[in-house]
């Protein structure tokens, strides 16, 4: 259980520690225009998302307040910046952002203040300061092939391998932002041509996955203000995974759910069916197997999400995905083993299936393609 | 000669930047990526289809770009012919997608390495955007609405008028960026202690798509890749350099023309394209949207199973280029060439590729800011 004293405690220790930055997180938000009000709306929300209480709502407030005593250290390895993309544009309330911005300040690639040498200065300089304290965030899977030569950073040409381990060591907690950082992402899948891997195989400490292609900003900061919150990584599933985010699966909120029950599918994009809104099981929609909030929480400030444009979900936020569950537009139930990649994702697959138990159990004869796994 | 490296992060990814300097003056510069994640290789062999998914990956910054060449390559090598509706839906998101990007990269790439600022609004901005392109295309970044032979989504009118409705609002408050007549304070403030002439590139301009308004004035048959001194690769038009971009692709328009005649293709010319594209982006989107047959098709079906096609796009930083060969429906080989190869290649001291030649004789304090006027994407770079 859940104890709000112990985490009123925390709280109150982080308080005495130094802020970072010469304004607190109450000036920023002032500044920009958000009231006392919005601020403990958007901290009711988060409460709610991180499957808390309503009682924790104003601790929340408490912890996103002394966020700033918690630096964060964002690394980029190999990846396409998609992350950072979607958590700028936040789907949940704006706050959001503002209070990441202001933590992440430390260092971040792409949103930092300082460039260039003194970035890197920067770098360095959090490392020693807030040795043990900070909180390292990762987008992007390491390349390990030839010694991690396929991807250097800075100065002296530092491997990215290299970098995330020496930054790995001091830090209070790793989050892996993305499927990349998570399980090594686009980058390895067949014939991951840089030996790319997820950073949770090359280091010897325990790191949070926040998969997805690119995931939403709320499981990124949730899972951030999480930590903040209670000192401890959230419960996670067998992958690692904050279970407030990656609970459920995408088909089991799914605005076209009924159709599928229905036994109505799209067999084809631009069809009538297309336009009645079926489920697009058939066309390869992946949300039967993939853990995510997507359907819930949709995205670029719940807007809508690519199920909803009619296309279906590939499991971005699924090990392997890439291999496992291609073709993406057609069902995985008609998978032919007969790529190229068969070989060497044939046992990815099976996991992936094993994975896929519990679904297929819930399934109905519509899926029947899927036996269910003999007890 | 004294050499200096230099470190550019802050672009989308990360480059290096080697100067040969005399007299405190830049004499050469040598351009380095050290990144390398092999994006073809995945393609090979899988469905043409997978291809939708995977290639908006190459970039989160201009994924979509990606998305809509990969579509036009297949359906140049398929004999596909899209609807009207699937055109304008796809020109819109693409125009936004530009839209959003030079917004970001103006207040959060290039305004910082002069002044300070407060780039929330630029991150309002393109937060509000990408909603309206999430309205059309399920979320941005990373969507795979646009597949060869049209759209996934069905529109109702309702949707089309809102919008219509979010473009004309975000046109107008665009206005306070850069208003339609060119005048642009933050623009102004940028330049306060900046020479306008600053950062001259090579004076040839290549505008190889021909999505939105832009004209194409060349053909990609002439294009060739060649290794480089990094991990990326030279990019040659009948066998010389050429700067592409919103600068090449706009040079009709009589403003940015005249800001053209007076300062050369120089650093100036170059930012004021760009923010001012975005202006005739939007015009040229509220006019198309009118132009929606509801009725129309979202999608026709390929029939042909084989061949050969390349897509071009007017992607936000120049023209990008996909190259497909699918036999039986399966990937035979496909290679990517994206702007910031052109802009960014390694050429000599005497035949300087357009931000080599733009660096030379320029001082080192203002490399940054030269280097970053061409919106690198080392991201894209390292596919």
């Amino acid at each position: 259980m859940l104890d709000i004293n112990k985490v009123k405690q925390r709280i109150e220790s982080l308080k005495k520690l130094p802020a970072i930055g010469s304004k607190s997180v109450k000036e920023v938000l002032e500044e920009n225009g958000f009231s006392r009000r919005d601020f403990l709306k958007w901290s009711g929300a988060l409460a709610v998302s991180l499957g808390l209480p309503a009682t924790f709502a104003p601790v929340v407030a408490d912890a996103a307040e002394v966020s700033n005593r918690l630096p964060v250290v964002w690394l980029h390895l190999a990846e396409c910046t998609g992350c950072s993309e979607s958590l700028i544009r936040t789907d949940a309330p704006t706050i959001d952002d503002l209070i990441f911005n202001y933590i992440s300040l430390e260092y971040h690639d792409t949103i930092m203040a300082a460039a260039g040498w003194q970035a890197e200065e920067n770098f360095e300089e959090a490392l020693k300061k807030f040795k043990g304290r900070y909180v390292l965030c990762v987008e992007g899977g390491v390349p390990t092939k030839d010694g991690g030569d396929f991807l250097t950073i800075g100065p002296d040409a530092e491997t990215g391998l290299s970098k995330l381990k020496r930054t790995a060591k001091d830090a209070a907690a790793i989050i892996a932002v993305g499927t990349c950082s998570s399980f090594g992402g686009i980058q390895a899948a067949y014939p991951n041509p840089t030996g790319a891997k997820g950073i949770h195989k090359v280091l010897n400490k325990q790191v949070i996955n926040v998969p997805g292609c690119p995931p939403s900003a709320k499981n990124i900061v949730g899972t951030i203000v999480y930590v903040i919150l209670f000192g401890q990584l959230p419960a996670v599933d067998n992958f690692n995974r904050p279970k407030f985010a990656y609970g459920m699966r995408i088909h089991d909120l799914c605005e076209r759910r009924g159709h599928f029950d229905a036994g109505e599918f799209v067999e084809e994009f631009g069809s009538e069916e297309a336009m009645n809104g079926f489920c697009l099981y058939k066309k390869g929609c992946k949300g039967p197997y993939t853990f995510n909030n997507c359907s819930r929480e949709r995205f670029n400030q719940h807007t809508s999400w690519p199920v909803q444009a009619g296309h279906g979900c590939i499991g971005c936020s699924e090990p392997d995905f890439w291999d496992s569950m291609a073709p993406y537009e057609e069902p995985l139930a008609n998978h032919k083993f007969e790529s190229i990649s068969a070989d060497a994702t044939a046992d990815k697959v099976g996991i992936t299936i094993l994975t896929l138990a519990g679904v297929a159990v819930a399934a109905h004869a519509a899926i029947s393609a899927i036996k269910p796994p003999k007890e | 000669m004294k050499i200096t490296k230099k470190i550019i992060t802050k672009i989308e990814g990360e480059a290096t930047l080697k100067l040969y300097k005399k007299d405190s003056l830049i004499e050469f510069a040598e351009i380095e990526f050290w990144q390398y994640r092999g994006m073809e290789e995945y393609l090979k062999n899988r469905n043409y289809m997978d291809a939708c998914v995977i290639n908006p990956r190459i970039c989160g910054i201009c994924g979509h770009s990606h998305l809509i060449a990969t579509s036009k390559a297949i359906e140049n090598a398929l004999n596909i012919k899209i609807t009207k509706k699937a055109k304008i839906l796809r020109e819109i998101t693409l125009g936004l997608e530009i839209i959003q990007n030079h917004i970001k990269w103006f207040y959060i790439t290039l305004y910082p390495s002069v002044k300070e600022i407060n780039y929330f609004k630029a991150l309002e901005f393109s937060r509000e955007i990408a909603k309206i392109i999430a309205l059309i295309a399920g979320q941005f970044p990373h969507n795979s609405y646009a597949v060869p032979g049209g759209v996934t989504c069905d529109l109702t009118n309702l949707e089309i008028i809102k919008v219509k409705n979010f473009l004309s609002k975000m046109f107008d408050k665009y206005q306070e960026i850069i208003d339609i007549n060119g005048k642009s304070e933050d623009l102004e403030i940028l330049f306060e202690d900046i020479p306008k002439e600053t950062g001259k590139g090579i004076n040839k301009f290549l505008v190889l798509g021909d999505n939105l308004y832009f004209k194409s004035n060349g053909n990609a048959e002439f294009i060739k890749e060649e290794d480089s001194i990094s991990l990326n690769k030279n990019v040659l038009y009948k066998g010389s350099f050429y700067e592409v971009g919103p600068l090449a692709r706009n040079l009709e328009n009589y403003l940015i023309k005249k800001v053209y005649e007076k300062y050369q293709d120089s650093i100036y010319t170059r930012i004021f394209a760009r923010l001012y594209e975005v202006n005739l982006i939007f015009q040229y989107l509220l006019k198309r949207i009118d132009e929606i047959d509801i009725n129309e098709k979202n999608y026709i079906k390929p029939t042909k199973k084989s061949g050969k096609g390349v897509g071009i796009v007017e992607a936000p930083r120049g023209s990008l280029i996909h190259q497909i060969e699918i036999e039986d429906e399966k990937i035979k080989s496909y290679n990517i060439i994206v702007p910031t190869q052109f802009n960014l290649s390694n050429g000599t001291k005497e035949s300087p590729s357009p931000a080599q030649a733009s660096l030379i004789g320029e001082y080192e304090k203002q490399s940054d800011l030269i280097f970053k006027c061409f919106d690198i994407c080392a991201v894209c770079v390292s596919h």
